[in-house]
């Protein structure tokens, strides 16, 4: 090795102290500088590894998204802090794991019968509330039918629609009775809205009071506001390194910026990614980039003029440039699209479908096709939807222009968005958190008789598919299918998909994080306070 | 550098020396006192104070000179009777006049001026100023520059109707009230209550959620939001007024209502309604960009200054100056409406020294 | 002084004539905007039978009037309610934030007010000098950035450049007086930068245009100083549009400071009511709406109690 290679496995080795490299990327530049590949990894464990993970400490968390209306019931989470809350002083069945992987929570583990249409699910026996009474199955099915039933108004009902029957077998045993095959299902129950709660005598919840199993319990809070937690020592899980937390709501991105500069807090869930490289720039600060499965869409009603013709939507996915979106919207902190909901961090994804580029040429020798030139078209967005949604817009409308396409940017009220614009008019922008895995996303969102079909299109082929995938427990079979879904979303599909979204969020510099980064929700998948600790 | 520091206090000497000759006593002090400020300035803060000093210096003499010239050229070609008027006007009430004038004209005249249009993307997102982008490009790598000459149009027409409409409305209720006085001026009073006891961002927010965001939409609920505010003073003005011996005379004489405020009350109100004014159109200024806060200002793309602030606005923290330029145009423009309005409500008052 | 009385008595009947109707003006304000409190709570996650489920629990199917005057009777009698989305009592949801809101506003106006009048006396005594101009200057440029603007620039220098203060206003209940002072005053200060120019340009105004009246001229033939005709003579004349200002401003210190709060993350009522309306949550918009509009009446009949004991003209009105 040159001095000038010493050089460099030095910086990177700086970097993956600072977490700035993840540990892909620092095996790919060290041995792309002379480095072996064992070297590399044990350089990687004494650079990133040098601190074990220690205890104690109040860990103070800015979070960037919280209501004074938020509750505790899980069936209304809906705001981040409610959700990071949840991941925190409550328990699920499953985890997503830092590598994207599917762990064990409350549920040591569980098995299908061959038709996958009947989960059995054995909770771990150590599993106690807050309130010191253990986790029993009774709980989890209580918790479940919270959701369920014709007077539920949980905003997750529909996720448990083809869920016939759920059973207690004793005191640590649970089965999930389907009506057809679901192969998902221990992925499912990660969704946020599935938190464990003791259950009441009567088999309702009791959510009112903030018990729950998590790894921490709340000792204080007010909603909207801030919640301060400290560690629940009978905790089934590993982790839980700091003794208290601190959770405060901090809307402004402003405000969670100087918060982390000042040291006011030793996290924030969200970096404002107009300022994501400048705050680089500060050696007390690490800022994460992770990509996730959360897309920016744009729906079209295929049942509605001018969007019921194939090549006019075709022409509109080829009318936007999502280099530039990408570069100057999301500042490079994002996945390119290719108009399927189906993320590379997600399983399945399918590497090898050509990427949909920006073409004005071809997009208007489609509209010429359509008998659609000179194309007119309304664009709903707001402010809220996501960081920079109106600027998008904005500039999507610029690039159209040079395939002879007029889109009117309609910037509509923040304050009622989904109930008003969503799903009501024929072309709007959407933000979509991240699901784990394609047959959510798809069974959501794209299904003909999904309730939120957002773009109304309707093609058997892709319904026949999802439900033979569904219930397909070859993965590979599987993953042919997903391809093949892919492929009719991308050319039959009503839904302009420019990119998956990172995860932008930052720590302080004494903040010690593990090598992956769950890619489920902003903050380790909103798990920051029982992942991570201080090294100092 | 020691040649500038040189040249600088050689140029101050010699001026104040110059000044003490021909015995300009106000001048003298003015220049001698900024000579004994740079020597402070320039032990302490070495040559960079002094520049920062020139800079400052230049930028107020530039702005006296321009203000100077543009008073000569309004007296020019104004009416004898405007012309002796405009000659009385202080150097700041002819600067104020100078910016209104230029905004206007960037206003009128937007798309002539602007070199690129409000939505037209031409470079990298912040792109730094060169000579086709004078002051840079922002977050879509659209030219500054030309988005604040259509800002002028844009914001600034918005506002001014706005604002006159709120003067309008709340003054001529104010007028009316004080006038009539009764069941009436109970009635307007309660009406300006319940709209006044609404917060503004709130009023806003509820109004334009249900009504839409349409241009005239803003425009209408901005005056109504106002207008209670203008009410309140003209009527505590004009019933200030009211209770005089000379209105309690015009009414004995059976003067009507409209004679009473045209002739009596307005011309002895008017200068505290026209320092209001200038205030109000600052605030008008404000809650637009409030509500673009709550996704309620105008359309995009259209450019519009408060916007373009918040749009940027965590830019700041790291020092980059692209929030500031639009937040500057505003204020440029509401002190310059305010030297106006201090000059006018100077002369109304009827003071004749200076 | 008893005529005084029976105005206010007068005025506070007045006053709960208008909070009837600012009541009515909401609910129906709340009734009109698209979306009911079940869509807002349930957001991206509302399909057609979760949301029918919510309102049937909601009793928001019932028509508006019943609604409105089953609210209106309990509220008469004290009770204003439960949050339609927390299920918890109205009065715990808001009344700490209001104490907060009332906090701030009072450490802003202790500052401003009397800062601002005396630099309106002082502009107006030294009026067109270069210190009348640079006061001038500043204050307007103060109040021509958009508040949440200045809110950033102070946190800017004096939190980031200097740590001085802190950035975030967040409380707890054990601080002491100093340290609740220490941790608010960057939102104060942003507060009175915002109000005080719009107070010293009316006491400016407002003097200035009594100095040509001939009994200000009177005393000035006869040598009285300029800071004693001001003083003594033009101010006690002045103090009715004064007052008002100063009651303007106070009622948007209580209640115009969302942004403010957003900024400095300090739990204040604003950020409730505005979390409240995006939720649909109508007891909570009303009984916010109602706080406000007492406050802001209250204090309208203070200034205008205020402007007739200083014209004592207006007394009997003829």
């Amino acid at each position: 090795m040159t001095k000038k290679d010493n050089d460099l496995i030095r910086r990177i080795a700086e970097g993956a102290k600072k977490g700035q490299i993840s540990r892909r990327d620092f095996m790919s530049y060290s041995t792309a500088a002379g480095m072996t590949a064992a070297g590399a990894s044990s350089l990687w464990a004494t650079s990133a590894h040098a601190q074990d993970a220690k205890r104690g400490g109040t860990f103070r968390w800015g979070i960037h998204d919280g209501n004074t209306g938020d509750t505790h019931d899980p069936g209304t989470y809906v705001t981040r802090t409610m959700i990071f809350l949840a991941h925190t002083h409550r328990s699920y069945l499953t985890m997503i794991n830092g590598d994207g992987s599917l762990g064990p929570d409350l549920a040591d583990s569980w098995e299908a019968n061959e038709t996958a249409s009947e989960w059995t699910f054995a909770i771990n026996p150590n599993a106690s509330f807050h309130s010191g009474r253990k986790v029993t199955a009774n709980d989890v099915v209580a918790s479940f039918n919270h959701h369920r039933g014709d007077d539920s108004t949980s905003a997750a009902k529909a996720l448990l629609s083809d869920v016939e029957d759920i059973v207690a077998d004793g005191d640590t045993t649970v089965k999930f009775i389907l009506t057809g095959g679901n192969a998902d299902l221990p992925w499912l129950m990660t969704d946020y809205h599935f938190a464990i709660c003791p259950a009441n005598d009567d088999g309702t919840i009791d959510w009112q009071s903030g018990d729950g199993s998590g790894p921490y319990k709340i000792d204080s809070g007010e909603f909207g506001v801030q919640f301060s937690l400290s560690r629940h020592e009978g905790w089934h899980g590993e982790g839980a390194y700091f003794d208290k937390v601190e959770m405060l709501t901090l809307n402004d991105p402003n405000a969670r910026q100087t918060a982390l500069v000042t040291g006011d807090v030793d996290a924030v869930s969200q970096v404002d990614v107009k300022t994501m490289a400048l705050l680089q720039r500060d050696p007390n600060i690490q800022v994460f980039n992770v990509p996730s499965a959360g897309a920016i869409t744009l729906p079209m009603f295929c049942d509605t003029a001018p969007f019921d013709n194939v090549d006019v939507r075709n022409a509109l996915k080829l009318s936007i440039d999502r280099d530039e979106v990408i570069e100057k919207i999301m500042f490079g902190a994002a996945t390119k699209g290719n108009d399927f909901h189906h993320s590379p961090a997600q399983p399945y994804w399918p590497d090898d479908i050509p990427q949909r580029e920006y073409d004005p040429d071809q997009a208007k020798s489609l509209l010429k096709k359509a008998g659609a030139e000179g194309l007119t078209v309304n664009l709903s967005t707001a402010d809220s939807v996501s960081a920079g949604a109106v600027d998008m817009a904005v500039l999507y409308a610029e690039h159209a222009k040079a395939a002879g396409i007029t889109i009117n940017v309609v910037r509509e009220p923040n304050d009622g968005y989904y109930s008003d614009v969503w799903l009501k008019k024929p072309f709007c922008l959407v933000s979509w958190g991240a699901r784990p895995t394609p047959d959510v996303m798809y069974t959501l969102a794209y299904k003909a008789d999904a309730a939120w079909n957002e773009s109304h299109w309707q093609n058997e082929r892709f319904n026949e598919l999802l439900l033979q995938a569904k219930a397909e427990l070859d993965d590979s079979l599987r993953a042919e299918m997903y391809r093949e879904m892919a492929m009719l979303a991308r050319n039959d599909g009503g839904t302009v998909i420019p990119f998956f979204n990172n995860f932008v969020y930052g720590a302080r510099g004494n903040v010690g994080t593990p090598d992956n980064l769950a890619a489920s929700w902003e903050s380790d998948g909103g798990r920051a306070a029982s992942r991570w600790w201080f090294t100092d | 550098m020691a040649t500038f520091v040189f040249g600088y206090y050689a140029a101050l000497i010699i001026a104040s020396v110059i000044l003490a000759y021909v015995d300009y006593k106000k001048w003298f002090l003015m220049v001698f006192s900024l000579l004994l400020v740079s020597f402070v300035a320039g032990i302490v803060g070495g040559a960079g104070a002094l520049e920062v000093i020139t800079i400052f210096v230049a930028v107020l003499a530039t702005a006296a000179a321009v203000s100077y010239a543009f008073k000569f050229f309004l007296v020019l070609i104004a009416k004898p009777n405007l012309a002796k008027e405009l000659k009385t006007a202080p150097l700041t009430a002819a600067f104020g006049m100078f910016v209104i004038f230029t905004y206007a004209v960037a206003g009128i005249f937007a798309p002539l001026i602007a070199p690129h249009g409000q939505a037209e993307v031409i470079s990298g997102a912040f792109a730094p100023p060169d000579a086709n982008m004078l002051l840079g490009a922002d977050q879509l790598g659209r030219d500054i520059f030309s988005r604040i000459i259509y800002g002028a149009r844009n914001t600034v027409g918005l506002a001014l109707i706005a604002t006159l409409g709120a003067f309008f409305l709340g003054a001529l209720a104010g007028l009316l009230a004080a006038v009539k006085g009764g069941w009436f001026d109970q009635f307007m009073g309660r009406v300006a209550d319940v709209i006044m006891s609404i917060p503004s961002l709130i009023f806003a927010l509820l109004m334009l959620s249900i009504l839409g965001t349409s241009t005239w939409v803003i425009v209408v609920v901005v005056a109504v939001i106002y207008s209670p505010r203008v009410f309140r003073l003209t009527r505590a003005v004009a019933g200030n007024i009211v209770v005089m011996d000379y209105i309690e005379a015009a009414k004995l004489r059976g003067e009507g209502d409209w004679y009473l405020i045209r002739r009596e009350i307005l011309p002895n109100s008017t200068a505290p309604l026209i320092a209001e004014f200038g205030l109000e159109f600052c605030f008008v200024f404000l809650l637009i960009a409030g509500l673009s806060f709550l996704g309620l200002g105008l359309q995009p793309p259209t450019a519009d200054w408060g916007s373009m602030v918040r749009e940027n606005a965590t830019l700041i923290s790291f020092g980059d100056i692209t929030p500031l330029i639009p937040a500057a145009a505003i204020a440029l423009l509401t002190v310059s409406v305010n030297f106006v309005v201090d000059w006018m409500l100077f002369r109304s008052s009827g003071l004749k020294e200076q | 002084m008893n005529d005084l009385l029976l105005l206010v008595l007068k005025r506070l009947g007045f006053g709960l004539l208008t909070l009837l109707v600012v009541s009515i003006l909401i609910f129906f304000a709340v009734e009109l905007l698209p979306g009911d409190v079940a869509e807002a709570v349930l957001g991206q996650g509302a399909t057609p039978e979760t949301v029918q489920a919510m309102r049937d629990q909601l009793g928001l199917d019932r028509p508006a009037v019943v609604r409105y005057l089953e609210w209106l009777g309990g509220a008469v009698t004290g009770d204003f309610g439960v949050s339609a989305v927390s299920g918890e009592p109205v009065i715990n949801a808001i009344g700490d934030r209001f104490v907060n809101t009332l906090f701030l506003a009072a450490y802003a106006a202790v500052i401003a007010v009397p800062f601002a009048i005396l630099l309106g006396i002082v502009v107006a005594l030294l009026r067109n000098s270069v210190f009348d101009r640079v006061a001038n200057v500043l204050t307007l440029t103060s109040i021509s950035s958009p508040e949440f603007f200045l809110g950033y620039i102070l946190i800017l220098y004096l939190s980031v450049k200097l740590p001085l203060f802190p950035a975030i206003a967040s409380l707890s209940s054990d601080m002491s007086l100093g340290e609740l002072l220490h941790r608010t005053f960057l939102p104060a200060l942003t507060l009175v930068l915002v109000v005080t120019a719009h107070m010293m340009r009316m006491t400016r105004a407002a003097i200035i245009n009594l100095l040509a009246s001939p009994y200000i001229e009177m005393a000035r033939l006869k040598g009285v100083p300029p800071w004693k005709v001001i003083v003594r003579h033009a101010l006690p004349n002045a103090w009715a549009p004064i007052i008002n200002v100063v009651a303007l401003n106070l009622a948007y210190l209580i209640t115009g400071v969302v942004l403010v709060e957003v900024v400095f993350v300090y739990p204040g009522i604003g950020q409730a009511l505005v979390d409240a309306v995006s939720k649909r949550d109508f007891p909570v918009v009303q009984a916010s709406s109602l706080i406000f509009a007492a406050t802001f009446i209250l204090l309208n009949l203070a200034a205008d109690v205020g402007a007739i004991i200083t014209n004592p003209r207006l007394r009997h009105p003829k």
